[in-house]
């Protein structure tokens, strides 16, 4: 069909794609640039490089955000595949509750929930730092695990579970055989998507981490605001590389374990949630 | 809308594994209202609270004084550029993303994956960084002022500017504009294309009777998904807008963190709360809530 | 059928890539008629109709419609409309606006347009579901809305996919009548494209039979099943019992005398051209094939034992061991009282013997 392959547009989504790399090849160009202006080419050099790596307030940072990384992950994942499985057969009204409550984490601005939340640690006298950044960022993190986990749960035949018992599986052998190793792709996927999620957050952290805790981001947010170093751009692409590794695998582990006949369009849609 | 419709043979259940499977639902639903519905309403109460700002002690006067607060000149010009900010976001990523989208879901598979992590990848850095980098690219005799002075002889004096902020919420924002465009595209069967053409449809007329009424829910989730937490970005306006240029987030912070006025705070909190879900009603209205897929 | 082209298809090619889908094909379908194409997967029969609707263009040849070339005009432009596989109906719109949208397309005005839709959707009896989605129709209703969409334009040719595919046999055999009646009421050239040739033989005015993108055959029905031109349609429309034999020579009457393997000479009905000496296969068809009781213990060369026997509703279909000749077939009402294991004598008329060149090994 010739409206399909329109010349016009073909241009546009370069231009479009182009543009979104521009910032990130920016950064990498300037990771090793010499000139500390960053306005002008000075020179290659890893020396900023060296510098994050010995900075004590960015290994600091980067431990504090992958425990809390991982403390979140773990919790959202606990209650996002809870959450899906008590889904399959809840009914219709608990369901619609369910699949609200979803959305409006997904939807909300970070700013509110983590305001409402540093007020009711606040009130509560919970102290702020790690694990209230852990709880925090798992409110919202459950959520978008549960979209991608509850997507793949649905995507499966319920006549498997059946084979299964047919073939001599008790309930629970049943749900760990063939269940919950169909869902495993979509938990890992989920995971990892939470666990980025945790590493790159600003907002909430800003608001629970209190005087304890400053997780990288922080450390980089700070670091913006008051004195802008090049140090900023090798930090920025240690980070960029890690986190794009961890999305990769997640989706190699969503499509190429994906069950039969479900390309990569189903896989983006549990990712997005269509 | 969100989350799909399960096969109904799965329904049937026997009575104490019934019970069981409740136990399921226990750790979402006590994190869900112990750390979302509960701190929201505790804000909600508490906006219409006072603070007295020395000894930071609330009281419940239950007035609406916080509230009254915004038709000073500077919360209200703040609250519209955050409006005139996200809508304008919005557009700009419903107007480059969609022909985007459309393109991609035009190509052979194989280059579809290539584009789609063109678009996707950049989403998976760190976007602390990316927004960073905008200030190296648009300050003065940065990459982009030189070249809008080798083009125009002017300089692009739009750092710290709310031009700027747009520039980095547009960045940031447009591939969560994509890809549900993109999704619901390629559902779209290549033989409603043939049919319609068949029928006597120009390729213009095929987009606009075919392709845009079915790709239109997905244009919606969009918009949903880049114009409501839009309005609360808080991380791009205070890098790109060098703390002057103020969005309702920015106050926000400020007001929690720096101020201590919780009230007010939680005011505004809210009050951009009511505005978010105005604006998800409204677009809910324009498509049929649920969607057969 | 008034002898006017319809459709004709001069020289067309059409290949994908190092794929040839469709070598120079040619054909002249008139105005009016029921053509049905079938073939095998990979045939050809699909891209030969998405050639004449303008969904693929030809590689080689020229396509008229109605007397007028077309081979450059997108389908927007053809007086061609087709009905799809999947139906295609438009998810987003009523079953009203689908049946209306060719209507839409070329400005028909509203009055106009609102009678012809309601007329197609009459004939479609479909009266009162105008309103309805295409997913709350069954496939027998999204099948017929399809055809209404198409016919209400009134093409000079309407094209059918395997609109039939999808549908149980018994509203197939229904659809099927349905649509011969409707053809005969409206007029209009069918093409259609099946892969049942009990389906296509029982509509059609005439069959295309496609194998490998090249036109193996074209005529009536009964010609397509009685006089086979090549090899490949002799085994392929209906069961056939193939025997091999060389050819003698011409005999009079238009027959031709055959040496075949084991059975010695016998005559045969046959296409013009055949070669003396040629290797040949005589088709005798499972119908025609004649049981009789073995009386003596000598087994002739025309002795087979009957393998088994399946009750096909009207009819009894037996397989026999016939050695020599391989595994045959035979179907009749007067085959009703043998059962597996029976020896018996087969014997065929010559007037139903048809002879067809061997096919190449494989």
């Amino acid at each position: 069909m010739s409206l399909r392959r329109h010349p016009v547009a073909g241009a546009l989504a370069l231009v479009v794609v182009g543009f979104l790399w521009i910032p990130i090849l920016a950064v990498a160009v300037n990771s090793i640039n010499q000139s500390s202006l960053m306005v002008s080419w000075g020179g290659a050099t890893v020396h900023w490089y060296s510098l994050a790596l010995h900075d004590p307030n960015v290994r600091t940072g980067l431990t504090t955000t992958i425990e809390i990384a991982l403390g979140s992950t773990l919790v959202s994942l606990v209650i996002a595949v809870s959450g899906a499985l008590w889904w399959r057969r809840a009914p219709a009204r608990a369901r619609a509750v369910y699949d609200a409550m979803v959305y409006a984490r997904i939807i909300l601005p970070e700013v509110v929930f983590a305001t409402a939340l540093f007020f009711l640690f606040l009130k509560a006298r919970f102290p702020l730092g790690i694990l209230a950044i852990i709880v925090g960022h798992s409110v919202w993190n459950s959520a978008y695990a549960a979209v991608i986990i509850q997507a793949r749960l649905v995507g499966l035949d319920p006549a498997i579970e059946e084979a299964a018992a047919d073939l001599g599986a008790t309930p629970w052998r049943a749900f760990r055989r063939v269940t919950f190793a169909a869902l495993l792709p979509a938990i890992i996927a989920g995971g990892l998507l939470t666990f980025t999620f945790s590493f790159d957050d600003v907002v909430t952290s800003y608001f629970l981490g209190g005087n304890s805790a400053t997780p990288l981001p922080l450390v980089l947010f700070g670091m913006i605001r008051f004195r802008i170093t090049p140090e900023i751009n090798a930090i920025g692409v240690m980070v960029m590389l890690f986190t794009v590794t961890l999305m990769g695998v997640a989706v190699a582990a969503s499509t190429l374990v994906g069950s039969v006949g479900r390309g990569r369009r189903d896989a983006l849609a549990e990712l997005y949630g269509q | 809308m969100l989350a799909p419709t399960a096969p109904s043979g799965l329904r049937a259940d026997s009575g104490h594994a019934a019970g069981l499977r409740h136990l399921l639902v226990v750790p979402t639903a006590v994190w869900t209202l112990a750390f979302f519905v509960l701190p929201l309403g505790l804000v909600t109460v508490f906006s219409f609270g006072t603070e007295n700002l020395i000894t930071f002690n609330v009281s419940f006067g239950w007035t609406a004084s916080n509230y009254a607060a915004f038709g000073s000149a500077l919360y209200l010009s703040t609250l519209l550029r955050s409006v005139a900010l996200s809508l304008g976001t919005t557009a700009a990523c419903a107007f480059l993303g969609f022909p985007l989208a459309f393109f991609i879901s035009s190509q052979r598979p194989r280059v579809q994956r290539l584009l789609l992590a063109g678009v996707i990848v950049p989403f998976w850095t760190s976007f602390l960084v990316r927004t960073y980098s905008w200030v190296n690219l648009l300050q003065i005799d940065g990459p982009a002022d030189r070249l809008a002075h080798g083009l125009t002889g002017h300089h692009l004096q739009i750092l710290y500017s709310p031009r700027s902020i747009a520039v980095g919420m547009v960045y940031s924002y447009l591939p969560l504009m994509v890809l549900p465009i993109y999704v619901a595209l390629e559902r779209i069967s290549p033989d409603l294309y043939a049919a319609a053409a068949d029928l006597g449809a120009r390729p213009w007329r095929q987009f606009r009777r075919v392709v845009f009424p079915l790709a239109r829910p997905g244009l919606i989730a969009g918009v949903i998904i880049v114009g409501v937490p839009a309005m609360g970005e808080y991380v791009i306006p205070e890098i790109l807008g060098g703390g002057k240029t103020l969005m309702v987030g920015n106050i926000i912070v400020g007001q929690y963190l720096d101020v201590g006025d919780y009230p007010f705070g939680s005011a505004l909190a809210v009050s951009l709360m009511v505005i978010l879900m105005i604006m998800l009603f409204a677009l809910r209205r324009v498509q049929p809530a649920v969607e057969a897929s | 059928m008034n002898g006017e082209s319809s459709v004709r298809l001069s020289g067309v090619e059409k290949r994908f890539g190092d794929l040839v889908a469709v070598r120079s094909v040619d054909l002249d379908i008139a105005a009016g008629e029921f053509f049905s194409v079938i073939g095998p997967s990979g045939c050809g029969k699909t891209t030969t109709l998405r050639l004449i609707a303008g969904f693929e263009r030809p590689t080689q040849g020229m396509i008229e419609i109605a007397g007028r070339e077309v081979t450059g005009l997108p389908p927007y432009r053809r007086p061609v409309n087709t009905v799809f596989q999947s139906y295609a109906l438009f998810p987003h719109l009523d079953v009203f606006e689908n049946v209306a949208f060719g209507l839409r397309e070329a400005r028909v005005r509203r009055a106009e347009l609102r009678r012809r839709v309601a007329e197609a959707i009459s004939l479609a009896q479909l009266d009162g579901r105008e309103r309805a989605k295409p997913r709350q129709l069954s496939g027998g209703q999204q099948q017929r809305v399809a055809l209404a969409r198409a016919l209400v334009n009134r093409p000079e040719v309407l094209l059918l996919d395997e609109p039939l595919g999808a549908l149980d046999l018994k509203l197939r055999k229904e659809m099927q009548v349905q649509l011969k009646d409707l053809q005969r009421e409206v007029g209009v050239t069918f093409v259609y494209v099946t892969h049942d040739q009990e389906e296509a033989f029982s509509m059609s005015d005439r069959v295309a039979v496609m194998d490998h993108g090249l036109l193996e055959q074209v005529g009536r029905p009964e010609d397509v099943y009685r006089r086979p031109a090549t090899p490949f349609v002799a085994s392929f429309v209906g069961l056939a019992n193939r025997l091999a034999g060389r050819l003698v020579g011409a005999a009079p009457g238009e027959r031709y005398e055959v040496d075949l393997d084991h059975l010695g000479r016998r005559s045969a009905h046959g296409p013009p051209g055949l070669a003396a000496g040629a290797a040949v296969t005589v088709v005798v068809r499972p119908e025609d094939l004649r049981l009789a009781p073995a009386t003596g213990p000598q087994a002739g060369p025309a002795a087979a034992t009957v393998i088994d026997v399946a009750f096909l509703g009207a009819h009894r279909m037996v397989r026999l061991d016939a050695g020599a000749l391989g595994q045959l077939v035979a179907i009749g009402q007067g085959q009703s009282t043998v059962v597996p294991d029976d020896k018996v004598v087969l014997s065929w008329a010559d007037d139903d013997a048809w002879v067809v060149a061997a096919a190449a090994q494989p």
